[in-house]
């Protein structure tokens, strides 16, 4: 019996050991770009792994300063196209999952087929198509309609989460409210949709990030100014100051991971919650 | 029940928006797929001409090779080491909680923020090689990202830095579903951890494993980000994979109609694999 407690206690170090490895070797590309951030250029090279001291705010502010970014512009844009996105995916796909869910007809069931095969599409074969088509229609590429572009990439997968969730809420609310005259409109309103609270935290947090991360769409629709956009096309002419490069980064991700640290349990559901029901 | 039905224009705003633009778009991809178009001209019927020309065309065969190298390395390991992982922090404790949340950190940045990082380490000028130069090991210094086969192996480093606590936590989820009492059959019947392992783990998170694997394949097929901002898929063509491939054909040598076809036959590769994958999982499950 004690030889046994003794082995376990040895394969728990061994364990321990593996993820304080592991840990390091995840964190210090991160560790390297936060610290080197805060240190003159010059001495990136010689001594990355050091500690920032003295602190150089050198890099930051030439981001700041630099005339070819205007991060607020880049963050609006970003953030526009992110709530803005992630609210219309959610408002149209609760809408459709309601019926879907809902309504038990041969058309019903031929429509989830038809919502679902969005979601094995590689996104790379629509962008030309549908360059071209906004062109024909004279529809200027830009952050509007970026917003419905994001919702149309993002309707398979949130409809299906959506119905999914609706077919495991109870019936008799919705029929309580029919008796009482409610429209069928406002029942989902005021009685399915807020039940439903969970199931959009998860797809806004999958749709959001998506959006807010995504760097092909933007680039290849437009070159719309987002985050991501915005730090590819400016870095270019910095691509050997480090320095530089490293305070993009740092306003790139600095808000990301300030709310992932906040919600992480939320960011970990959205994430993979989305993959396991789908 | 009362006859009120939920009127059909609830699917309405929903089917118009993913209809325009994303199924139209599709079957507009297939229909170029079959003309040579530069997007501007009258376009040219050619048939089958542009999928035969696929099987010719040395570039996209790089770019193919490359592609399945990156997901067949990058699938295996991070299912092996998410799984392996997943194990280690599958506990109630302040320690694994602390591991799972650093792990999952690289998954929520930004591939650009990441690439640019990465860029920095492994560039010729950056920061791996200064190091190795101060520790007097300049004839370590490499060319990191200007050759081909050391480039191949970044972008797989980095992938799999990037995806692998992301594995974690779906292979956290399965385990999680697996009844804690099996485990006390197994150890009551003398089963070693192997045995609790392979007869119980196992089998039980098969439908969290196929989820797993589905998304790397998915994902390693789709991959653009790293490579567009760590090689340009330089030197040459070299790193290039399938999606920067058809993006460099499409937008920038504005051969419309041959991309497509490439698309297509992504699109449909992507679609066979994630069925076959479905299929072969539902199967087990029933066995179960």
């Amino acid at each position: 019996m004690h030889s046994m407690k003794g082995k376990a206690r040895v394969v728990n170090v061994f364990q321990t050991i593996c993820l304080l490895l592991l840990a390091i070797v995840v964190i210090l590309p991160i560790y390297i770009a936060v610290a080197n951030t805060f240190k003159d250029s010059s001495i990136i090279l010689d001594q990355p792994l050091s500690l920032p001291i003295p602190a150089t705010l050198e890099n930051i502010i030439s981001v700041l300063k630099s005339p070819n970014t205007n991060l607020g512009e880049m963050y609006s844009n970003s953030i526009v196209l992110m709530v803005a996105g992630t609210l219309l995916t959610v408002i149209l796909s609760s809408l459709a999952a309601y019926y879907l869910a809902r309504v038990k007809t041969k058309a019903s069931g031929m429509l989830r087929i038809y919502f679902l095969i969005g979601i094995m599409v590689p996104y790379v074969i629509v962008y030309l198509p549908l360059c071209i088509l906004l062109r024909n229609m004279g529809i200027p590429l830009g952050i509007p309609v970026l917003i419905f572009v994001f919702a149309s990439g993002n309707i398979s997968f949130a409809t299906f989460m959506y119905t999914n969730n609706i077919h495991t809420l109870p019936i008799e609310l919705e029929e309580a409210a029919a008796i009482d005259g409610a429209s069928k409109f406002k029942t989902f309103w005021v009685i399915l949709f807020p039940l439903l609270r969970p199931c959009t935290a998860t797809i806004a947090i999958f749709v959001g990030l998506g959006i807010w991360n995504d760097f092909q769409t933007p680039l290849l629709m437009g070159q719309v100014k987002t985050i991501t956009v915005g730090i590819y096309t400016a870095v270019g002419p910095y691509s050997a100051n480090w320095g530089v490069v490293f305070a993009y980064v740092f306003f790139a991700a600095v808000p990301v991971i300030i709310v992932y640290l906040c919600a992480q349990k939320n960011f970990v559901n959205g994430l993979t919650m989305g993959a396991v029901k789908g | 029940m009362k006859k009120n039905k939920i009127s059909f224009g609830f699917v309405v705003p929903a089917f118009v928006v993913y209809t325009v633009l994303l199924v139209i778009p599709i079957f507009m991809a297939f229909y170029f797929s079959f003309n040579k178009w530069n997007g501007f001209n009258t376009m040219q019927f050619l048939g089958l001409e542009n999928y035969f020309n696929l099987f010719r065309d040395v570039r996209l065969g790089n770019a193919v090779k490359n592609t399945v190298v990156i997901s067949i390395v990058v699938v295996i390991i991070v299912n092996v080491l998410g799984l392996f992982l997943a194990m280690l922090v599958n506990t109630e404790s302040v320690k694994s909680n602390i591991f799972r949340i650093i792990f999952f950190v690289p998954f929520v940045l930004s591939t650009v923020a990441i690439s640019f990082v990465w860029k920095s380490i492994l560039s010729y000028n950056g920061v791996l090689n200064g190091i190795l130069t101060t520790l007097g090991q300049s004839e370590l210094v490499g060319n990191w990202l200007g050759k081909q086969g050391p480039a191949i192996v970044c972008i797989i480093i980095v992938e799999i830095w990037r995806t692998l606590g992301y594995h974690m936590m779906l292979y956290l989820a399965a385990l999680q579903t697996v009844p804690q009492e099996l485990y006390e059959a197994c150890t009551v019947d003398g089963g070693n951890r192997w045995h609790k392992f392979k007869s119980v783990t196992l089998p039980l998170i098969i439908p969290g494993m196929s989820v797993s694997f589905l998304m790397s394949i998915i994902n390693e097929l789709r991959m653009y980000d790293i490579v567009k901002i760590m090689t340009d898929g330089g030197p040459g063509y070299d790193t290039e994979t399938i999606v920067y491939n058809i993006v460099s054909q499409g937008f920038s040598n504005n051969m419309v109609g041959y991309s497509s076809a490439i698309s297509v036959v992504l699109f449909l590769a992507i679609g066979a694999i994630s069925i076959f994958i479905v299929n072969a999982m539902s199967k087990k499950e029933v066995e179960m």
